[in-house]
């Protein structure tokens, strides 16, 4: 059974549309992010999750009940919000054990519970500590097992990792997947960092404009999108002028390059070629396929890969390729090379 | 290596001397301003203890502080704090609502700027002038005192009310007391943020939970350094009360009688400087708990 | 049954404040209608019905006591102490504020503190302690102009925050140097470096003075000095319409004085009005 449906969701502020007929199954234990740039609606559905802003169209249902209308102290939905949502004038353990005091749970199991949730997220010694007295990371640690301590059925997650430097976000960003997987807890996580998105969730749902482009496993996103919007939102993409043949190739100035992608465009029609800097090949040159000649404007090691940046003679184009380190030892800024697309992954933007 | 560290060494010899000299030539820069307020307000607080503490033969003595809780003055501190507690505790309620209605009111946009300018501006009105506005207001030939008349049937001064009794006082020290606490309170509620509410929500509590758990406690510092600073308004308050009545019934008005008059008895005079002195020790102790309070209260806004 | 709730809840955090705006608008309201009324409206209150609501209203209460001798005289002097307090209150401030910000920024918290000394020493002990001196200072306290000294320390807590925190957002240091290293000595530095720049917060102190020495009763009334305040409180006895008259006319003077300083350090995200 889903966990958290989202049926035919729609939202608007004023002359606004935050969210449009937005249709979302979150399994059982399932970890979906929701990705986005801002002003997307991705808050926006988590907050009418959480039940801070209600739907003006749709259904929101957990665990099959409706809770459409339900206000928020009445879900038993957790959640752990952007920063700073830690009570000042209460230490960690009385943070975590305040939705338990809520339920009228009585002290000496309150305070078991709340020291087991502390012990999850691996700050027993902070237990008597107030919020200005850690650090952000160890605040929203303690965020967490406060949300997870109510043992809600779902958890959400609203962008829990931005408002902390790379390294705690790094840190937190599997933390946070280990007790996910550990409990086995349905979570909604929203982020407009794909790096987070693509890296600890089990479906990604790309989102724009109030809708949702497209959900599913982040290799499946990010190898096979299904519109340019989330080809370019998700990792990078080469963007070359096109001519579709026909449903099996497209020539980018004047080169064939096969591609299923063709076939989503109208034979004859000029479009744009998305393809991945992985999909593309430099080979330093003199002669080889005409058209697609350029000079090497720089190479960027990265360790295992290199960037090399290409830019064509003819298109005026910058091409970004990304290709193992040990094929890249004779391209040097300067050097003449050309470029070989490889388009069984490539997108096509009519 | 050894002539690195020899060279090294020189300079910071000399650079350790060079400072302390600077730090001896800038002091002169404030001298004025010390001189100043020495001379203007210093002194003129020392004098006031020097009075109250030694007769007019010289002689040290507590006693003129001590009499100063006796007869007409021992009425006057019970008027002065019964009527500034109370109009601090009325400011206090008020104005923390006002300024929580500021803060989290978002319609009408322009409501939240309004009251924050008006309180900047009311809370330094008062004296005279507040004192006759409300002489034409709640006076004997007051409108509003007509007003109730006429409709209620209720003749007020009848009943007993005047001007100068408490109820009267603590309603024209409301006047500057709100707003005040406005001004001091709003940054305070606006501390409050909107996450901790949600978050409380969203663990189950209601509206009531949350001000009863967080927001009330994480507002108490500056809810009771409110009440500190407008006791400390009230009760030093001097022009409104003189305007107000001819009675000397409260401690800046008993302190304005004794300065007034030429008294045979130095004895009595000496007393209206303990009353001043006990005044100031009042303030003082008022003041540093207020700042405590402060303080505190400032470390739980992030 | 949870629509409604949530909804309820909603409309008690709706209806609490709006009735605090309310009553708050009434009570704040009202005295100043009564004064307005009784100022500028010849009948007395017994008298009035609702027929001659509108009858007998103009604008001499306000228009005579000028031709008052005394009272003419209590303005000026009032206005002159206040334009001396401020002129008093810069020439202080503004080279200390400059010489803290510049070279003793530890000496800040002692300086902060010292100006809200006379927070804590309101002006009725103050003036206890001129008391106390006067047989000895009265070739001093006889001039009316020795109030200037005194006004300026009660309008310190005002003042010195409004420099400071204008100082503050300039970058001090680097302002002087390239002043001193264009030539300039430290009098010119001053005029023509800093002063310029700190124009909102000296705008703005200067009003705060104005308010205070406008409006400043106690001293000037022990030490029997002839103020608007001291003219205006025995004008009342006498004439009690043309008195209010007048104090209304200083109410809306003041008024105006803190409005237009709240308006223009609004943008500024708001000089301080309080004292503490």
């Amino acid at each position: 059974m889903s966990a958290l449906v989202f049926a035919g969701v729609s939202k608007s502020f004023g002359p606004t549309i935050a969210l449009e007929l937005l249709d979302l199954e979150v399994t059982d234990g399932e970890l979906i992010t929701l990705l986005g740039p801002s002003g997307c609606g991705k808050t926006t559905a988590l907050r009418i999750a959480a039940g801070f802003e209600f739907a003006d169209a749709g259904t929101v249902a957990i665990g099959g009940s409706d809770l459409t209308r339900v206000p928020a102290h009445r879900r038993n939905i957790g959640m752990v919000f952007q920063s700073y949502s830690l009570f000042p004038n209460l230490t960690a353990v009385e943070n975590v054990e305040f939705g338990l005091r809520t339920r009228k749970i009585d002290k000496v199991e309150r305070r078991r519970r709340a020291g087991e949730m502390l012990e999850l997220v691996q700050l027993s010694q902070f237990a008597d500590r107030y919020a200005h007295q850690m650090s952000g990371g160890q605040q929203q640690r303690v965020a967490l097992a406060r949300a997870l301590a109510i043992q809600p059925k779902v958890l959400l997650l609203d962008e829990p990792l931005s408002a902390l430097d790379a390294k705690v976000r790094l840190q937190l960003r599997d933390e946070i997947r280990r007790i996910q997987t550990e409990l086995g807890i349905t979570t909604l996580m929203v982020t407009h960092d794909q790096e987070e998105a693509l890296g600890i969730a089990d479906r990604v749902g790309v989102m724009s404009n109030g809708r949702l482009e497209q959900v599913g496993a982040p290799s499946d996103v990010y190898s096979h999108p299904s519109s340019a919007f989330v080809a370019r939102f998700v990792g990078s993409m080469n963007e070359f002028p096109a001519e579709v043949v026909d449903g099996t190739h497209v020539t980018v100035h004047g080169v064939a390059v096969p591609t299923a992608a063709a076939a989503t465009g109208a034979a004859g029609s000029t479009a744009t070629l998305l393809v991945r800097p992985e999909d593309v090949g430099v080979e330093g040159t003199g002669d080889g396929p005409t058209g697609l000649v350029g000079s090497v404007v720089a190479t960027t090691f990265q360790g295992a890969t290199t960037v090399v940046s290409v830019r064509l003679d003819v298109l005026d184009l910058l091409v970004s390729a990304n290709l193992a380190s040990s094929k890249t030892d004779h391209l040097h800024p300067g050097q003449r090379a050309a470029i070989t697309i490889d388009g069984t992954r490539a997108v096509l933007e009519p | 290596m050894s002539l690195t560290s020899a060279t090294t060494s020189a300079p910071d010899a000399s650079t350790r001397r060079a400072p302390k000299q600077r730090r001896s030539w800038a002091w002169l820069g404030v001298v004025p301003f010390f001189a100043f307020l020495v001379i203007f307000l210093i002194a003129p607080a020392l004098s006031v203890f020097q009075k109250a503490l030694f007769d007019s033969d010289g002689n040290f003595g507590v006693d003129a502080l001590k009499n100063a809780f006796t007869g007409q003055n021992r009425a006057a501190f019970v008027f002065s704090v019964k009527l500034s507690a109370l109009s601090a505790f009325v400011g206090v309620v008020v104005g923390g609502l006002l300024a929580y209605t500021a803060s989290t009111l978002r319609r009408p946009r322009w409501l939240r700027t309004f009251i924050s300018s008006f309180s900047g501006v009311a809370a330094n009105l008062g004296g005279v002038p507040l004192a006759f506005a409300f002489l034409a207001l709640l006076g004997r030939q007051g409108l509003l005192t007509r007003i109730i008349n006429d409709g209620l049937g209720v003749d007020i001064y009848r009943s007993g009310f005047a001007l100068d009794s408490t109820a009267g006082f603590v309603f024209v020290y409301s006047y500057f007391n709100i707003p005040l606490m406005v001004l001091i309170t709003l940054p305070a509620v606006d501390g409050l943020k909107d996450s901790w509410r949600e978050a409380c929500a969203n663990l189950g509590g209601t509206s009531w939970t949350f001000w009863r758990r967080v927001g009330l406690p994480v507002l108490t510092p500056a809810l009771l350094g409110g009440f500190l600073l407008l006791f400390a308004n009230s009760f030093s308050a001097f022009a409104t009360a003189a305007a107000l009545t001819t009675k000397s019934t409260l401690v800046p008005l008993r302190i304005g009688f004794y300065l007034g008059g030429d008294f045979s008895s130095t004895g009595e005079q000496q007393l209206g400087y303990s009353l001043a002195a006990w005044m100031m020790i009042i303030m003082v102790v008022n003041m540093g708990i207020y700042y405590v309070l402060r303080r505190r209260s400032e470390r739980w806004q992030q | 049954m949870s629509a409604s709730a949530a909804g309820r809840r909603r409309l008690s955090n709706v209806i609490v404040p709006i009735a605090t705006v309310l009553v708050c608008a009434v009570y704040f309201v009202l005295p100043l209608i009564a004064m307005t009324r009784f100022s500028f409206q010849s009948i007395p209150v017994i008298n009035l019905r609702w027929s001659n609501l509108t009858s007998r209203w103009s604008f001499d209460p306000v228009v005579e006591p000028f031709r008052d001798e005394q009272l003419r005289s209590a303005m000026y002097l009032s206005i002159k102490l206040a334009v001396a307090t401020v002129f008093a209150t810069m020439a202080l401030l503004i080279p200390t504020t400059v010489w803290v910000n510049l070279r003793l920024p530890r000496m800040r918290s002692i300086i902060e503190f010292l100006t809200v000394l006379p927070y804590v020493i309101p002006p009725i002990a103050l003036v206890a302690g001129i008391r106390v001196v006067q047989p000895h200072a009265r070739w001093f306290l006889n001039s009316h102009y020795s109030l200037v000294p005194f006004y300026v320390v009660l309008a310190l807590p005002f003042t010195y925050r409004a420099l400071d925190a204008g100082m503050r957002a300039l970058d001090l240091k680097t302002l002087v140097d390239a002043s001193r290293s264009l030539g300039a000595g430290w009098g010119t530095t001053l005029r023509r470096a800093i002063i310029p720049n700190l124009r909102t917060s000296i705008v703005s102190a200067s009003f705060l003075t104005a308010t205070v020495v406008l409006g400043e009763y106690t001293i000037a009334s022990v030490l029997l000095k002839p103020t608007l305040t001291q003219e205006l409180v025995v004008f009342q006895q006498s004439n009690g319409q043309q008195g209010t008259a007048m104090s209304l006319l200083l109410l809306v003077a003041t008024t105006l004085l803190l409005g237009v300083l709240t308006i223009v350090t609004r943008k500024r995200g708001g000089a301080s009005v309080t004292p503490v």
